[in-house]
């Protein structure tokens, strides 16, 4: 059967729009946090202009990472994924494009805004009102047409990824209405209905669950699908991918206050936050065994195959940062690691090993199958999985040792209970770690680089294909 | 009274609507996953389960015979 017969049961013009636009967010969200990452190391980068610092530019890194790239690369992955296992189109060619606008019209909303200070000032859930109803909007219309498509399937059984893919839509929906209900008092300014400890722990339920659904539950059903695609090998363990799901979806929304150890939330919420994050440890580690025993008999395909690098990769970086989330919550661990650079080291050991690194695994994996043509160069993309690979593991080393001698360092006392180091000389400190956190970043928004040009090159290679193909008729 | 015991001391008397709400779901829920869960693992179900672990593998059009 040939692409053109396919395109004409599926849309895959919408799966390449999305495609297009995450690797062209990956590479804005990763220069901009290169960027900010850059201006804590050597602070004069800001140059004092208000729209270049950190604390404005830090939420723009952080959106277009989670929202732009995630989102697209989710939103990419999702309805190519749901029409090809459901052997049916996309149940709204229009709704789908009404989706991608409207999405594209929130990442640009960011962009303007963030800078410009427009801020409700909750973690991953900066943007004002306005925005928000119009992510709402976006998001119901992504959720609807994937439900009916769900629902006009030419296969009884729904697989897995689907089940993921569905699971973070109905909990982001809620997720996000509830922690942005706010009062405007103005077209961009507004005042959020919850105030003090309960405005605290609606946001870290939420915080968490961004995470947990949007970044962990949707990535998932990116493995479950290309893993098996990409090896050419089911899934070690279908039962097992059952159970992951349904122990992922209850224990997730249980964690979010392992983020408030040591606030005015009482010590009992925080503990059972940390409790339920440890027992989150068997499910996640079931997933990536599942991940990585379907390559089971086939390892020998990790020397050729550089797109199955990228995704057998990420989940040895699941695997990791889901031991390391749940140790970091136990409150004597917490102690020491919350409000450090430990933290920090730890979300990049999951945004840029497991979410990077799957997401560009079935971007390059989608490429030569949406645009019908083969990718511009093998070499570029084993190139990029090396520079991925080694630009994430600088970085997270980096604050690694720099959050665990932050934490060190302010707890120190004296004989007499003084403290043994001021602040600022811990600032000092971290000095060497953010130059190298730098130098990490900078090899891995350069394979980003070398991505997006491989992408521009294939786009155009098949053009030229295609030209060739009509001319010789 | 052990520190156990207290640690699991509940006050129903202080409990309000909301609460029993939460209680009831979260118990309801967690039976459910714990069917699921028997569900998966129960022998008779092990075949025709793993059977849907090749679809992404049957997903193109002509391994379907063109439908």
């Amino acid at each position: 059967m040939s692409n053109n017969q396919e395109d004409s049961l599926y849309n895959f013009k919408i799966v390449q729009w999305f495609t297009f636009c995450a690797v062209l967010y990956l590479l804005v969200g990763t220069f901009v946090g290169l960027y900010i990452a850059a201006e804590l190391a050597w602070p004069f980068l800001n140059f004092d202009i208000p729209y270049l610092t950190f604390g404005r530019l830090r939420p723009l890194h952080t959106n277009a990472v989670i929202f732009a790239f995630g989102g697209c690369v989710l939103m990419a992955s999702s309805h190519y994924i749901v029409q090809r296992t459901c052997a049916v189109r996309i149940w709204s060619d229009k709704l789908a494009w009404f989706t991608f606008t409207t999405w594209n019209i929130v990442i640009v909303s960011a962009v303007i805004t963030l800078p410009l200070g427009l801020t409700q000032g909750k973690e991953y859930a900066e943007l004002e009102w306005p925005i928000d109803i119009l992510i709402a909007v976006s998001w119901l219309s992504y959720l609807f047409n994937f439900v009916m498509t769900l629902a006009n399937r030419k296969v009884s059984h729904i697989y897995v990824a689907n089940w993921f893919f569905l699971a973070m839509m109905v909990m982001i929906t809620y997720l996000h209405v509830v922690n942005s209900l706010a009062i405007p008092v103005g077209l961009f300014k507004s005042y959020s209905i919850f105030s003090g400890v309960h405005d605290a722990m609606i946001q870290w339920w939420y915080g968490h669950n961004a995470v947990g659904f949007f970044l962990t539950a949707g990535f998932l059903g990116i493995m479950y699908y290309f893993i098996p695609k990409q090896a050419g090998r089911p899934i070690f363990s279908y039962r097992l991918s059952v159970v992951h799901f349904w122990a992922l979806t209850f224990g997730y929304v249980w964690l979010g206050s392992h983020h408030l150890q040591y606030t005015a939330l009482p010590d009992w919420a925080g503990s059972l936050g940390a409790a339920v994050s440890l027992a989150m440890i068997i499910p996640s580690w079931g997933g990536a065994v599942n991940g990585l025993f379907t390559l089971s008999g086939a390892w020998h395909k990790l020397r050729t195959d550089y797109v199955l690098r990228f995704l057998i990769m990420a989940v040895a970086f699941y695997a990791m940062s889901t031991f390391e989330g749940p140790l970091m919550s136990i409150r004597t661990v917490n102690a020491l690691s919350h409000y450090t650079d430990w933290t920090i080291g730890h979300v990049h050991s999951g945004a840029l090993g497991w979410v990077a690194m799957v997401g560009i695994g079935a971007i390059y994996h989608l490429i030569p199958v949406l645009w019908n043509t083969k990718m511009y160069s093998e070499n570029l993309i084993n190139v990029h999985f090396w520079m991925a690979t080694i630009g994430t593991v600088i970085y997270i080393c980096a604050m690694w040792v720099s959050g665990i001698m932050q934490g060190l360092m302010w707890r120190a006392y004296d004989e007499q209970g003084s403290l043994l180091y001021t602040f600022a000389e811990s600032v000092e400190a971290m000095h060497p770690y953010y130059a190298l956190r730098v130098l990490g970043g900078l090899v891995f928004v350069g394979g980003v680089a070398l991505m997006f040009f491989n992408m521009i090159m294939t786009i155009k290679n098949s053009g030229q294909t295609a030209e060739a193909t009509e001319g010789g008729r | 009274m052990t520190s156990i015991k207290a640690f699991f001391q509940t006050d129903f008397q202080a409990m309000t609507a909301s609460d029993y709400v939460g209680l009831a779901m979260t118990i309801i829920v967690f039976l459910l996953m714990a069917a699921a869960y028997l569900y998966a693992f129960h022998p008779k179900n092990r075949e025709k389960l793993n059977s849907y672990g090749d679809i992404p593998l049957r997903d193109d059009l002509h391994e379907r015979g063109g439908k």
